[in-house]
């Protein structure tokens, strides 16, 4: 998914950029108000951990294989304006130094994959999450979730800024990218939530938006050092009305907008059955090079029932979530808090032996007294002034 | 997975001419070549004749091997590739059509395919050139020289130190499972690689939180000390200004012509 130069026109790279830019000043603020300059490092050496976690290939279908993306990954661990700026670094790393993503096409690529895959994709997670019970089922299905739908959204924006850009016509280019990343989506879940889940299970102090009610039910110990009770309240659910809302609308928005612009275009193969009879009659205005002069950026006048087809299939994708969610909660809620209090728990079986107990736990770093203790508390520090303003 | 990071040090550090370079010329002259590359329409195809001349002269200058970049530039092809698939639903421009073998191509998608091959190409050999004729310390340097925000760029140094080590963690975690008969080949069998990942996160975090409050109890105030100091000379004014002189003549041309 990462674009070559070339591929994308002036105007698109510039927007893209611009895009990118006006997210990534936010982002920079954020997190030196949250991190502050001394936690760099840490930022750095996670960005090292995504940077590789992105190498591992898994399989996918008889020896074929995907990779992760991980904005959504480092969005659920590290929150999301730091994960977009690990994810502009990992980026960078491989535009520069590895030639893999154009460096005008640079901007369109941090958007897709680092704002697209990790801030938007978080927040589907962070109104899906308050959809569902707090607990283990309920947190890992919102990550499956927003997992799976980052890798689809990365790879619908990338179709859309080539259809922009006048490479790929945007019927075609949608639905080859979309229903290609539908598949690989379903692995980076799978992943997203095993991590996540594994993670939860031995270090949950790790975990930057962990949700009060969660971190209360999985550790009641390790929220000893905190003073004014910030992880403790149920302000999840206080504020569950509008984060629904807030979801709800981001999801319809997209299925109104993109629905029908994925049906725009008919089966291409009918298409070129159809130009045969005439494809090589006319060859005036061949070298005007106008991408849209034909076919005009389609999309606003299409059909009602496309759109009618999207919205039913996103309340239908978000009924199923919080169904599944709330099977999961009844069904492991219990035993997740039970997993909770062994650490290392989930991480071993694919790990072999060198994963022992030194994963689990840092030396002289109990959960919530470490850098990450510290880190952490800022971060839901930093949540409560949002939520109050 | 050992020897991953041979991709970016299987570099040879020769002496050349573009070796010697400050890193913010070569990282402008690249950012100045793709978008130059990228602004021109593809029907001019004697000015991408003239970027592609300039780029495999700079190539020479470097004394890269020929059959390396073009080895490292492959890793554009699956994009072309994905965009030749399209190539016989493009007709709908009514530009007109051949028919080669059998196969009917329209003129418009043959433009577009040679519009995103010859700027991919362009721009990612420059890249090369870049990346194999200049050292990582060198190349953050230029970045900050170029007065990209120090986030950006600790951030980069950090992953660049511990990307790799992590890299052959991973290596050989799966080794470990392979030795234990791990053979995934379907999507179901994926979950195991999300352990591995998770030990893999588990234990850069914990390195992660004993480099930096190792850093921090020897003084790290959020700068890096003992960066190599950057040098703009003559050579680099002369590169920098033959460049933009050169692509901007042929651009204005392109648009003079148009």
């Amino acid at each position: 998914m990462h674009l070559p130069d070339g591929f994308l026109d002036g105007t698109t790279a510039l927007a893209t950029a611009g895009g990118s830019a006006t997210v990534l000043t936010y982002a920079v603020h954020r997190t030196n108000r949250e991190l502050g300059d001394r936690l760099v490092p840490l930022l750095g050496v996670t960005a090292g951990f995504v940077f590789a976690a992105q190498m591992v290939n898994f399989p996918v279908a008889g020896g074929t294989s995907g990779h992760l993306l991980g904005a959504l990954l480092a969005a659920v661990l590290m929150g999301p304006w730091a994960a977009v700026v690990v994810m502009t670094a990992v980026l960078g790393l491989q535009a520069i130094a590895m030639a893999d993503g154009g460096i005008t096409a640079f901007g369109a690529n941090v958007l897709n994959m680092g704002v697209v895959g990790g801030v938007v994709a978080y927040a589907v997670f962070a109104g899906t999450r308050r959809l569902l019970p707090d607990s283990r089922g309920g947190f890992l299905s919102a990550v499956a979730l927003a997992a799976w739908l980052s890798v689809v959204l990365s790879a619908g924006a990338a179709a859309l800024e080539l259809a922009w850009s006048g490479t790929v016509p945007l019927g075609v280019g949608l639905r080859a990218m979309t229903s290609v990343h539908m598949i690989i989506g379903i692995g980076e879940a799978m992943i997203t939530t095993t991590v996540v889940g594994a993670v939860l299970a031995t270090r949950p102090d790790l975990i930057a938006t962990l949700p009060a009610g969660l971190a209360a039910a999985l550790e009641p110990g390790a929220l000893e050092g905190d003073p004014e009770g910030l992880r403790a309240g149920g302000r999840g659910r206080a504020r569950l009305g509008g984060f629904v809302a807030a979801a709800l609308a981001v999801s319809l928005a997209v299925a109104v907008l993109l629905a029908p612009l994925a049906s725009q275009e008919p089966d291409g193969l009918e298409r070129v059955a159809e130009d045969e009879g005439f494809a090589s009659a006319e060859k005036e205005s061949v070298l005007n090079f106008t991408p849209f002069s034909d076919y005009e950026f389609p999309g606003i006048e299409g059909d009602l029932g496309v759109i009618l087809v999207g919205v039913a299939g996103t309340l239908a994708v978000f009924a199923g979530a919080l169904g599944l969610g709330r099977l999961l909660s009844r069904g492991h809620g219990q035993t997740a808090t039970d997993e909770g209090a062994t650490p290392g728990g989930g991480a071993e079986p694919g790990a072999g032996r060198g994963a022992g107990p030194a994963v689990g736990r840092v030396p002289g770093h109990g959960p919530g007294h470490g850098v990450l203790g510290h880190r952490h508390s800022g971060h839901e520090h930093a949540s409560t002034q949002r939520d109050a303003g | 997975m050992a020897g991953t990071h041979h991709f970016l040090t299987d570099v040879r550090y020769g002496t050349s001419p573009i070796h010697a370079l400050d890193p913010r010329t070569k990282l402008l002259s690249v950012l100045a070549l793709a978008a130059f590359a990228v602004s021109t329409p593809p029907t001019a195809v004697w000015a991408f004749a003239v970027y592609l001349a300039a780029v495999f002269f700079v190539l020479g200058l470097a004394r890269l091997p020929l059959g390396y970049v073009l080895r490292r530039a492959l890793i554009i092809l699956p994009f072309i590739l994905a965009v030749a698939v399209f190539l016989p639903f493009f007709d709908r421009a009514g530009s007109g059509s051949y028919e080669v073998g059998g196969v009917e191509l329209s003129h418009h998608g043959l433009l577009i395919l040679w519009n995103v091959a010859v700027k991919a190409l362009i721009s990612v050999v420059a890249a090369i050139i870049l990346i194999s004729t200049t050292s990582f310390p060198e190349l953050i340097r230029g970045l900050e020289g170029l007065h990209v925000p120090r986030v950006f760029t600790l951030v980069a140094s950090f992953m660049y130190r511990y990307g790799f080590l992590f890299l052959e963690e991973a290596g050989r975690m799966r080794r470990a499972m392979a030795s234990r008969n791990y053979s995934g080949r379907w999507l179901w069998d994926a979950r195991l690689m999300g352990h591995l990942i998770a030990a893999l996160f588990l234990r850069s975090y914990a390195r992660a939180e004993r480099v930096y409050v190792a850093m921090v109890s020897r003084g790290f105030e959020g700068t890096m000390p003992g960066a190599v100091p950057l040098d703009f000379r003559t050579a680099d004014y002369a590169f920098l200004g033959a460049l933009l002189g050169l692509l901007g003549v042929v651009r204005v041309a392109v648009a003079m012509s148009a």
